[in-house]
């Protein structure tokens, strides 16, 4: 009888041995594309990109075309390689000029996308309304970045990087600490704080709807790493387990992750953002829910749901279908190192001390009339479909 | 009988086996975790950290007043006292001692111009270090930074993300080129051998250190890094170092890591770009918020309210 018991208790614990390592034996070939993981999670991995080039809002010109046809797309591609871009040069050594130092090798032009907008929701594609505190935000720091650029050539031109704002002396506001913590680019070196995120190598927002990201899954993490270009990037956990966001009072750059699978779709909430970080506006009372789908072996679709009751009237939502890159010859290089080789950040600052020394002993002209604010990218002709150069 | 041995051997091994796949996961307070993974290999995902001082000096090595210290009274070394950048931080500012982590006779190989370099980084250590710009960590350094490090493990890939820097690197298991340029985090192509992944890292610049004690490498640095696991919740970590230009023979530092187990434990922002701003580039200001910048030299001002002697006495006990 004891024998027996034993045999049966043998049998069942060896049983449960044998599940217990089976269920995480291997399910099929480690290299399994647009399946399962070996765990048998949908497999999202990769290096990833969106290789064509669709608006985020849908110009004027297409509304309620939702799609372009495949000869409109040639005819776009055309138009857009037929124009010169930064590689445009203005009068030689003008600050329009120097402004595009960085030429259109150092764009990435794509090829033209099937859908005449990134936004599908609402279904004219345009963003939606600000809120009344938000339009009173942007016009509040409209006004002092105008008032900095016053006493520009710019201003004097009229160009339109003026517009709103007047020429005149140099403004008393060019002594004001900025209405709002600022990420872009002011046109004045006080300090770094006066520069641009991306000046400062910390370009990176989510949502991000360029570059590349690398995918890599473990049971219950999804990592991304996201190359924005300008050698930067930075490394994304998205957490799988079922726990709550942290408090409100923890602040994340790129949010706070909380995924869950719900069929082959991997569903992430953002939330907990900085007052630091600063998507078109929204900045901590932003909140994400992303959808990532492997649809085919070579697509990845992504679309975003993107609210802040502060800043936009109702959610919107992005969508954008991205291919899968060469994984073998790791042609993607990317280690974000530009804090590491940052001689730009330093020389800007360097050179405003520079010129106000000169300046102060009569030797040079006010560091106030001069722009270093404006992206002057327009001169080679518009991009039909980026509205820039 | 000997039937029935065997039989209760089989028992027990599998009631045994059973039960710590089952205790390995209750224990952690996290969400189901094997302790192998699905390609049968040891599951080292998770959230894990050193708890030593390898980054203050790989080397053994006494407590001392600071990271930067000064002559006190004596003229002695182990006399010195905490130097002007962090003598405001009082005891939160002592360099913990150390047992060091290198293997064998202790010692860095150096040859004689590289150990007297790094005497000379050492005693420079404030201008030269580059954590203290918040540049990329490299390997093996960012393993036994003082904060939590995440591994993301797949099956052709394993992901390191570290905590210092929002710094990253992908392992990978499969066979890929080499980056087209040197790199701060080294390219690193892993194996398994048995239980121990082995990660060899090549392809590094000569700019980053190994220690906050200035043992620096070049850029014939070549890395070979062990990760064994010891316990479902510890791994052991061991590093050949080789470097030509810099080392007279290859050497090896060793030391546990262990999982972070709280069961909310998660990576948070280590935002130190903008947090060093102010070190790298405060000089530059209009108007500076450092007041005793002396061209490109911070001329440490401490400011810190000692109370009169008559007071000392309710300062000391509050």
């Amino acid at each position: 009888m004891r024998k027996r018991l034993l045999q049966a208790l043998g049998v069942i614990a060896v049983i449960l041995a044998v599940i217990a390592l089976l269920r995480v034996a291997p399910a099929g070939s480690a290299t399994q594309s647009a399946g399962k993981t070996a765990w048998g999670d949908p497999d999202l991995q990769g290096i990833w990109t969106d290789e064509y080039q669709t608006p985020l809002q849908r110009p004027a010109k297409y509304a309620n075309k939702e799609a372009f046809t495949d000869e409109e797309r040639a005819e776009l591609d055309r138009q857009r390689a037929g124009i010169l871009r930064r590689d445009q040069r203005v009068e030689i050594g003008s600050e329009r000029d120097v402004a595009g130092a960085y030429n259109a090798v150092f764009q990435s032009i794509k090829h033209t996308g099937k859908r005449t907008s990134l936004i599908v929701d609402p279904p004219d594609g345009r963003l939606p309304a600000l809120t009344p505190e938000a339009k009173q935000r942007a016009d509040t720091d409209r006004q002092f970045r105008l008032a900095l650029l016053q006493a520009t050539q710019t201003c004097k031109d009229g160009d339109a990087a003026c517009a709103g704002g007047k020429y005149g002396p140099p403004s008393p506001r060019r002594a004001e600490v900025p209405p709002f913590y600022n990420t872009g680019r002011l046109n004045r070196s006080d300090g770094p704080e006066d520069r641009s995120m991306t000046e400062r190598c910390m370009a990176a927002v989510l949502p991000d709807f360029g570059g590349y990201r690398r995918i890599v899954q473990a049971p219950g993490t999804v990592s991304i790493f996201y190359d924005v270009g300008q050698g930067q990037g930075w490394q994304r956990i998205i957490t799988l387990e079922q726990v709550a966001h942290p408090p409100s009072s923890i602040h994340q750059r790129f949010g706070d992750s909380r995924g869950h699978w719900e069929g082959n779709t991997l569903v992430v909430d953002v939330t907990n953002f900085s007052p630091k970080s600063d998507f078109m506006g929204a900045r901590e009372n932003l909140h994400l829910v992303e959808r990532w789908t492997r649809t085919d072996a070579k697509t990845l679709e992504y679309a975003v749901t993107i609210e802040d009751t502060t800043t936009w009237t109702k959610p919107w939502t992005v969508k954008q279908e991205m291919s899968r890159q060469d994984e073998q010859a790791n042609r993607i290089y990317y280690e974000p190192r530009c804090h590491e080789g940052n001689y730009g950040l330093p020389a800007l600052l360097s050179g405003t001390r520079s010129e106000e020394a000169d300046f102060a002993a009569g030797k040079g002209p006010d560091p106030a009339t001069k722009d270093s604010a404006t992206d002057f990218g327009t001169e080679g002709g518009v991009d039909a479909l980026t509205g820039g150069g | 009988m000997a039937r029935r041995s065997l039989i209760a051997a089989v028992v027990a091994t599998a009631v045994v086996t059973a039960l710590v796949s089952v205790s390995v996961t209750r224990l952690t307070g996290q969400s189901a975790r094997p302790a192998r993974a699905a390609d049968g290999k040891p599951n080292i995902s998770g959230v894990w950290q050193v708890n030593n001082e390898a980054n203050w000096d790989l080397q053994g090595h006494d407590a001392r007043p600071g990271a930067v210290t000064q002559r006190g009274i004596y003229p002695y070394a182990y006399a010195e006292v905490a130097g002007a950048p962090v003598l405001a931080l009082g005891a939160a500012a002592i360099v913990p001692g150390s047992i060091g982590v290198v293997q064998g006779d202790k010692q860095i190989p150096y040859t004689a111009a590289a150990a007297a370099k790094k005497t000379e980084n050492a005693a420079h250590w404030v201008d030269r270090d580059p954590e203290l710009k918040c540049y990329l960590p490299g390997i093996p350094r960012a393993t036994y930074m003082p904060y939590p490090f995440q591994i993301v493990q797949s099956t052709n890939k394993i992901q390191m993300i570290y905590t210092f820097s929002n710094a990253a690197r992908t392992i990978h298991l499969d066979n890929v080129a080499g980056p087209p340029d040197d790199a701060w985090m080294g390219h690193s192509v892993g194996r398994w051998d048995g239980d121990t992944l082995v990660v060899d890292v090549t392809h590094f610049n000569d700019k980053t250190w190994l220690d906050r004690a200035g043992n620096f490498h070049s850029d014939a640095l070549h890395v070979v890094e062990r990760f064994t696991p010891i316990s479902p919740d510890a791994l052991r970590y061991e590093v050949t170092i080789e470097d030509p230009k810099v080392f007279t023979h290859p050497w090896t530092i060793a030391m546990p890591i262990y999982r972070r187990l709280e069961p909310d434990v998660q990576l948070l922002d280590f935002p130190c770009i903008d947090f060093t701003e102010e070190f790298m580039y405060g000089h530059l200001r209009k108007q500076q918020l450092v007041k005793h910048w002396e061209g490109d030299t911070i001329a440490v001002d401490i400011r810190r309210k000692v109370p009169p002697g008559e007071q000392l006495f309710d300062w000391y006990g509050k």
